[in-house]
């Protein structure tokens, strides 16, 4: 029977609320506890009351453990894979792990900052290979802690942990409940000793967000409510790099107009207020445009990249080399090529866009954020309003997608900004067409590879020279400071094949376009480049491209590599004949942490672009993958890594793509940036090698890792199906949604 | 001019004041009645993250206005535990582990519940979506499809 309710939303906005529970020991609730939709979280009222066992670890009443962790939960399943750990070493029944973000920490060193470097942002596929030892130790550390307890609350006997968390002598058993109050008062053990048995890690776990992700409940940024709430939205310069010059100071329907330099935000009673109002600002605000309008031109910044790629004058940032001298052994070699390979800007295009919650008082400062940079956004906070770290208080909730956009701190900022101004909790959102068109985009590149084979079909020399945007000196502000920048270089500098001689050169493109950290960083545009010239060596000295990787790889000495790019092999059927009008192309990366190889199987297809030319492409109807990122600690979201990071690189190979104009971008939704649908997805094979038992190495990355191979394996089937070499992505530019 | 309007979505009344009844419905729900599990991902009837029910039919709620949902039933993800073919699409879900990020699962299982009260199963309901899924849950979603 349906029941009316009258002024809902007050009353809603009311009870939403984002609270701390239990103890003085209790580390805060935080809004992504998977348990907790924002409606019901709040009232400690009902709720067991928990003790903390160290900084990850709490323990309620009603013997739940809760994890906390730095990482963020961005859709690539940490927060189960880090539960894992936890129920290993406690041998917890899987209902009995509960998973929250930590409250981003100003401390130094930052308890909940990763530990291969320290704070507390998740990017670069490091989140369990940086937590996975550190982890299962704070977890073995609690459970010695319990048994000990055990002793003094139950006296005599050998105590030891049993399955269900609990602790038993044999005769009697304890709950986790009954013990942790004594463990916490107790000294942590100086040697602690890992569980041997593999009942949770390594097998296939259900995800522990998937229930509040199927029922609507998850709180992503874009859901939070805070009491008193008022909604923003923004309108930025539509040139890249403009600020205010002048703004009107009211507008219809409008709370507030606030200044943010580079923007205005409008604050208004609801979303699509906001949003319409700053739609509707555009034309009656002024800008002060940046003068140097060509370093924000996409057809300018390639004619420069062109030149400098070639120029023998150019200066250069890093150069790596290695072996023989790469110039005489190129010049020596049997086979040889000189190719160019371009690659475009790119947009994030998360699924949420950009967004933040934000409450600031006189003394304090609340904020509610999508964030993978939550310790970031304390200094950001902290130059904005004067407080205190001690002051600030930074929630992280679940993410819409992150994909390194929401390192970020622009859109943090923002929100702080405008809840000040107006005295009220406001929650920003952000329109499509602001985030496809302020986004900070992922570098365009420009790589050309000089390669060769010995007589002994040997890779005898590569000279390697990639011309791209760096990221490291964008933002270096330091002047005349021009870091070396390593990253740009990734997946092209220390290759797991045997070179003879190598030079891998890196000359930055200097580029007012903002730019970013996009899932798979350097190697998303490095393996492109080094995956399609060994194919096209291999065509050159008649070898197949798969033998020519594997005798590289061996004399590489790198037997990981050598048994992933067998195991695709195997999987792909690569020695029987492709289907008719199919062909196979293959590619392989070391990165991450982990192995991966792919083999994607493509047709053709003929389309009429934009410019209605008309255009013969690939159309991938398989992709096979091949991973070993050590230690597997869920094949499940291994395999769903594999299948999602695949798509994310069908989709940059095929119609990924920025361009700008005069620093006006040529993208502003879905509608004109095309990303996979699901009648795009090929058929998907994917392999775990090497993940399981005593041998396997640690665990390595597995977010990131699936990514750049996809684009190399597709061109070099593509090559191999028509002839024809594509060395310039996307392969479809100009495509629509609908397209 | 403000509106009064009552809407029933999930099968609960709620009296709502809208600046307009253009008013986008996905916004009715997301900011006045505070049901925050239907996504804002595009705003133009592309991506459909937006995606609920009215009146049985699938619809991109970020540019359905409001003033036509008024007087029939509304579906959101928060209403499906309680239908039965919302159950089942949401144990497929769980069962074929399709979530990443879970952020245009909403709009899926919207899709598709509106899919299976036209008739539809398995591969006629993969077909009958174009949403979008950045984080590429494509195949374990139509894995899930299957065995409804």
């Amino acid at each position: 029977m349906a029941e009316t309710e009258t002024n809902v939303s007050r009353r809603t906005v009311l009870t939403g609320v984002v609270a701390a529970a239990g103890t003085a020991l209790v580390v805060p609730v935080v809004l992504s506890n998977v348990a907790n939709s924002n409606v019901a979280v709040g009232t400690t009222a009902g709720s067991p009351t928990a003790t903390a066992l160290g900084a990850y670890l709490r323990i309620d009443s009603a013997d739940n453990v809760t994890l906390l962790i730095g990482s963020t939960e961005m859709g690539q399943g940490i927060m189960t894979g880090l539960a894992q750990l936890v129920a290993e070493e406690l041998q917890l029944n899987w209902t009995q792990i509960k998973v929250e973000h930590a409250l981003a920490s100003a401390a130094w060193p930052n308890p909940y900052g990763n530990p291969i470097f320290g704070a507390q942002l998740t990017g670069g596929s490091t989140s369990m290979r940086g937590w996975y030892m550190p982890l299962r130790k704070a977890a073995a550390t609690a459970r010695q802690m319990l048994v000990e307890a055990a002793k003094v609350v139950g006296g005599t006997g050998t105590w030891a942990i049993i399955p269900g968390g609990k602790v038993s002598n044999g005769t009697k058993s304890l709950l986790f409940s009954d013990l942790v109050g004594t463990a916490a008062g107790l000294t942590p053990p100086s040697t602690v000793t890992l569980a041997t048995t593999t009942n949770v890690i390594g097998k296939r776990m259900a995800r522990v967000d998937v229930p509040a992700k199927v029922d609507g409940s998850a709180v992503f940024g874009m859901d939070v409510r805070v009491p008193g709430m008022v909604y923003a939205s923004v309108v930025h310069c539509p040139t890249l790099g403009g600020v205010v010059k002048t703004m009107p100071t009211t507008a219809t329907g409008a709370i507030a107009l606030v200044n943010l330099g580079n923007a205005v935000g409008v604050v208004a009673t609801d979303t699509w207020s906001a949003m319409n109002i700053a739609s509707s600002l555009a034309s009656k605000i002024t800008w002060t445009l940046p003068t140097n309008l060509a370093s924000r031109d996409s057809a300018s910044l390639q004619a420069t990249a062109s030149r400098l790629v070639a120029d023998p004058a150019a200066v250069l940032n890093s150069v790596k080399t290695g072996g023989v001298d790469a110039v005489a052994a190129l010049a020596a070699a049997k086979s040889k090529i000189d190719v160019t390979y371009n690659l475009p800007f790119l947009a994030h295009a998360c699924m949420e866009v950009l967004n933040c919650t934000a409450s600031v008082t006189a003394t304090s400062c609340e904020v509610w954020a999508p964030t993978q940079g939550q310790q970031f956004c304390i200094p950001t906070i902290k130059a904005i309003t004067g407080l205190d770290a001690s002051a600030i208080t930074v929630h992280t909730t679940f993410l819409g997608g992150g994909l390194g956009r929401k390192i970020e701190q622009d859109y943090v900022g923002q929100a702080v900004k405008i809840a000040k101004a107006v005295g009220k909790p406001v929650k920003l959102i952000w329109s499509r067409k602001q985030d496809f068109q302020n986004d900070m985009y992922r570098p365009c590149a420009t790589i050309r590879v000089q390669a060769g084979l010995d007589a002994s079909n040997a890779l005898s020399g590569l000279i390697y020279r990639n011309v791209s945007p760096s990221i490291n000196i964008q933002r270096n502000t330091k002047p005349g400071n021009n870091p070396e920048d390593t990253g740009a270089i990734a997946g092209a500098a220390d290759l797991p094949y045997a070179i003879g001689g190598q030079r891998i050169e890196y000359v930055p493109l200097i580029t007012d376009i903002p730019l970013g950290y996009w899932r798979s960083v350097g190697e998303s545009y490095n393996t492109f480049a080094v995956e399609s010239a060994l194919d096209e060596l291999a065509v050159a000295g008649g070898l197949d491209p798969m033998d020519l990787r594997r005798s590289l790889l061996v004399a590489g000495g790198d037997a990981r590599a050598v048994a992933v790019l067998d195991a695709v092999k195997t999987l792909s059927g690569w020695t029987t004949a492709a289907t008719a009008g199919t062909a196979r192309g293959v590619a392989f990366l070391k990165g991450f942490g982990s192995y991966i190889a792919v083999v994607a199987q493509v047709s053709q297809t003929t389309v009429t672009t934009a410019t209605r030319t008309t255009l013969t492409i690939p159309k991938v109807t398989k992709l096979f993958c091949a991973i070993d990122c050590g230690l597997a600690i869920n094949p499940d979201q291994i395999e769903s890594q594999m299948e999602g990071g695949l798509l994310h690189g069908l989709s940059a190979a095929m119609w990924g793509q920025v361009t700008f104009a005069n620093g006006v971008p040529s993208v502003s939704n879905f509608s004109n940036y095309r990303v996979a649908k699901a009648g795009d997805t090929p058929t998907f094979a994917v392999t775990i090698v090497g993940g399981t038992g005593a041998t396997a190495a640690a665990p390595g990355g597995v977010g990131e890792t699936g990514v750049p191979c996809v684009a190399p394996a597709i061109a070099n089937a593509f090559a191999k199906l028509t002839k024809t070499r594509l060395r310039s992505l996307p392969f479809y530019p100009g495509a629509t949604m609908s397209d | 001019m403000a509106t009064n309007l009552t809407l029933n979505v999930n099968g609960k009344n709620y009296a709502v004041s809208v600046p307009s009844t253009g008013m986008p419905l996905l916004w009715v729900i997301r900011d006045l009645i505070g049901l925050t599990g239907t996504k804002y991902g595009c705003g133009i009837e592309v991506c459909g993250a937006c995606t609920v029910l009215v009146g049985g039919q699938p619809v991109r709620s970020c540019d359905y206005d409001v003033g036509s949902a008024v007087g029939k039933a509304i579906m959101t993800v928060e209403g499906l535990a309680a239908d039965a073919d919302g159950k089942k699409a949401q144990a497929a879900w769980v069962d074929k582990q399709v979530p990443q990020c879970g952020f245009c699962q909403p709009g899926m299982l919207m899709a598709t519940v509106g899919g299976m009260k036209a008739g539809h199963h398995g591969t006629q309901l993969a077909s009958g979506s174009s949403n979008i899924c950045v984080c590429g849950t494509y195949p374990r979603i139509a894995k899930a499809q299957q065995g409804l």
